[in-house]
């Protein structure tokens, strides 16, 4: 078997994905405090309270700790020279090839919190799929876009 | 030169029938679900869809006198729109095809409708001018669509714009004998009684025939059901039997409608598909822009042999055949290689199939047997007699083992085959070139027998399709990805 991909996300790749948890774990928390506010003010029994608080925060443990991490650490790529390599999941691992020839357009994108600490992510598109590298340093990202823009438009058609 | 020509008029009345075919399914529905029998609600309705009748023959009317084309020397120039004016010219070179179709309505004015096909997408692919007399449209397909130029202008001389095309057919198709396939009759038969468009057409008459109920008096009705209540579960089946035979024989009868005098032509690099009855459709596919051809085999086909085949191609492609284009409704399995080596060779080989391992057969029954068991529990539990619905799991687990024996793939320096199951059997033929992307899965419950998931991607006309086959070995994955992949030295790749 040819050997795996080795190139890695860039490491703060890992903390915007906290972050992006941190903001969808917040949603959790909020029917915590309904909760506990309509306790206050309506006869609700105290015991479910526990119940919740317990399960927002194991959502949490694994949303914000658990999941970026083996995430983080299940995604690598690599660029050819005739085609782009990725591999990703946890659960389901996922292997993907993207010959050259077979790339229309590369782009790179950001939102604000990509923004913030630098990063961009790059998205391969062909005629019927679209692919991500999520989270690569601005530069480095600008970087390969333009390379494997390059090397798409090199490509043989013949081949 | 400043000729401007309008569509036949029938195209108003062709235009009102087809929107009024349109509103025919609006007044069901209305019928069905907006059941508010207060007084005046007739009167309402009378007067709202007599309105939208109106308004939509005097649409029809502007339409026919705004919209007007012009054949010009290698492009077709249309005008149309009353208040926002569009005017449009289609360039020659950017025609794919040009189709003649003779629907219903054109047919009983000898008419023609005209469907263009250009060529990258944009907004609009496809231009339809609905009603045209046969002459002009073959007029204009004529000259639209012949490729060499420098023929055409030496011709153009010599016959002038308006003189008729016999000469310029006739001239093609003896420089190339174009191969010719045919639905011989029999078969059109066999396909009709085995189409498995019966369960559509037997919900459809199903939920007709609950809507009776409301034009038939409510004494006699409850009457009827009351009976029915107290008759038999046989009686029951007997309705049930008769609701499928009425399906059964509604879609035998638009099958052959469909499908009848059903011709293939191959010539050069295009694929002409002629079929129908009252409605003559005709399509134009190029051979180089077809990604995969599907060969499926149903339920009802498989003990007989017969198969159909299908085609998916970057543009084209009929909505109601799955974004796909029927190139065969029906032959025997062993004849597709060879009819495939006339009309597309790329695709014309023995196909081969390396079976699954032994670890995915527990997969693909497991898969089946999970929701079976949950379906069987709640019925067990909810219904007297339930537990016999455990007889399902079992069911399934013999599908599940169906699907493991079908499941296979094999492939050459060219091309990819999968074949799989859902419910009918099909094959998918792929070139590699027309992989768009190949990806490898594996989940964490295929990890434990070392089984992944392959799907490859392809264009189809709107949107990219993925084929997958389930639970292969860990060599065919990688089998596969070496097969796939574009780089030369993939085995000892090392920095």
């Amino acid at each position: 078997m040819r050997l795996k991909p080795k190139q890695q996300l860039d490491l703060k790749a890992l903390k915007v994905w906290r972050i992006v948890a941190i903001l969808e774990w917040l949603f959790f928390f909020l029917i915590l405090i309904t909760y506990g506010i309509l306790i206050k003010y309506l006869t609700f029994p105290v015991w479910p309270i526990y119940l919740i608080l317990l399960g927002v925060l194991l959502i949490g443990y694994f949303k914000i700790f658990l999941v970026p991490k083996l995430q983080w650490e299940k995604w690598s790529y690599e660029i050819y020279e005739n085609e782009v390599e990725l591999m990703y999941g946890i659960l389901v691992v996922r292997r993907v090839i993207i010959p050259m020839i077979r790339v229309q357009h590369v782009d790179t994108k950001q939102g604000p919190i990509l923004r913030h600490y630098g990063l961009s992510t790059v998205t391969i598109s062909t005629a019927a799929t679209v692919h991500e590298i999520p989270g690569l340093e601005e530069e480095k990202a600008d970087e390969l876009r333009d390379y494997i823009a390059q090397l798409a438009r090199e490509a043989d058609p013949n081949e | 030169m400043n000729n401007w020509k309008r569509q036949h008029p029938t195209a108003i009345f062709i235009g009102f029938i087809s929107n009024l075919k349109e509103l025919i399914f609006t007044v069901i529905a209305v019928l069905i679900f907006g059941q508010s029998s207060q007084a005046g609600g007739t009167m309402f309705y009378t007067i709202f869809f007599s309105l939208i009748l109106v308004v939509s023959l005097g649409n029809g009317i502007i339409k026919w006198v705004t919209f007007r084309y012009q054949l010009a020397e290698d492009e077709l120039k249309i005008k149309q729109g009353l208040i926002f004016r569009k005017r449009r010219y289609i360039r020659k070179e950017r025609i794919q095809s040009i189709d003649l179709n003779e629907k219903l309505l054109q047919r009983l004015f000898r008419l023609v409708e005209v469907r263009i096909e250009t060529a990258g997408g944009g907004s609009e692919p496809e231009f339809r001018i609905v009603a045209l007399k046969k002459q002009e449209a073959l007029e204009i397909k004529n000259e639209l669509l012949h490729k060499n130029p420098a023929e055409k202008t030496s011709e153009m001389e010599e016959t002038g714009e308006s003189l008729p095309m016999e000469e310029k057919s006739v001239s093609k198709t003896t420089s190339d004998q174009p191969y010719q396939w045919k639905l011989t009759g029999f078969r059109l038969f066999i396909t009709a009684i085995t189409s498995s468009g019966i369960g559509i057409a037997a919900t459809f008459v199903a939920a007709i025939t609950s809507q009776v109920q409301q034009f038939i008096p409510d004494a006699f009705y409850e009457q009827f059901i009351g009976w029915l209540l107290h008759s038999s579960i046989l009686f029951i089946g007997f309705w049930v039997v008769v609701i499928l035979f009425i399906g059964w024989f509604i879609t035998l009868i638009s099958t052959l409608l469909k499908y009848g005098m059903f011709q293939i032509e191959k010539q050069l690099d295009e694929i002409h598909i002629t079929r129908g009855v009252l409605e003559r459709r005709n399509l134009t596919l190029s051979a180089t822009r077809i990604t995969s051809v599907r060969i499926v085999q149903n339920i009802l086909r498989q003990p007989f042999g017969f198969v159909s085949v299908y085609v998916e191609s970057a543009g084209g492609g009929r909505k109601e055949e799955d974004l796909s284009t029927i190139l065969i409704p029906l032959c025997k399995r062993k004849e597709v290689t060879q009819i495939l080596e006339n009309v597309l060779p790329e695709y014309a080989v023995d196909m081969v199939y390396t079976p699954l391992p032994k670890e995915s057969v527990r997969r693909y029954i497991v898969r089946l047997i999970f929701p079976s068991v949950i379906i069987a529990g709640l019925l067990t539990y909810f219904l007297s007699y339930g537990w016999i619905s455990f007889l399902l799991p079992i069911m399934a687990a013999g599908y599940g083992f169906w699907q493991y024996v079908d499941a296979g793939i094999g492939k050459n320096e060219s091309l990819l085959w999968i074949r799989s199951r859902a419910i009918a059997r099909t094959e998918v033929l792929i070139p590699r070139k027309r992989i768009q992307a190949m990806t490898t899965t594996q989940t964490f419950l295929q990890k434990f027998d070392l089984l992944f998931s392959v799907h490859v991607s392809i264009i189809t006309s709107i949107i990219g399709k993925t084929f997958t086959l389930r639970h292969i070995s860990k060599e065919q994955s990688e089998e596969c990805y070496l097969w796939y992949s574009y780089e030369e030295t993939e085995n000892n790749r090392e920095d």
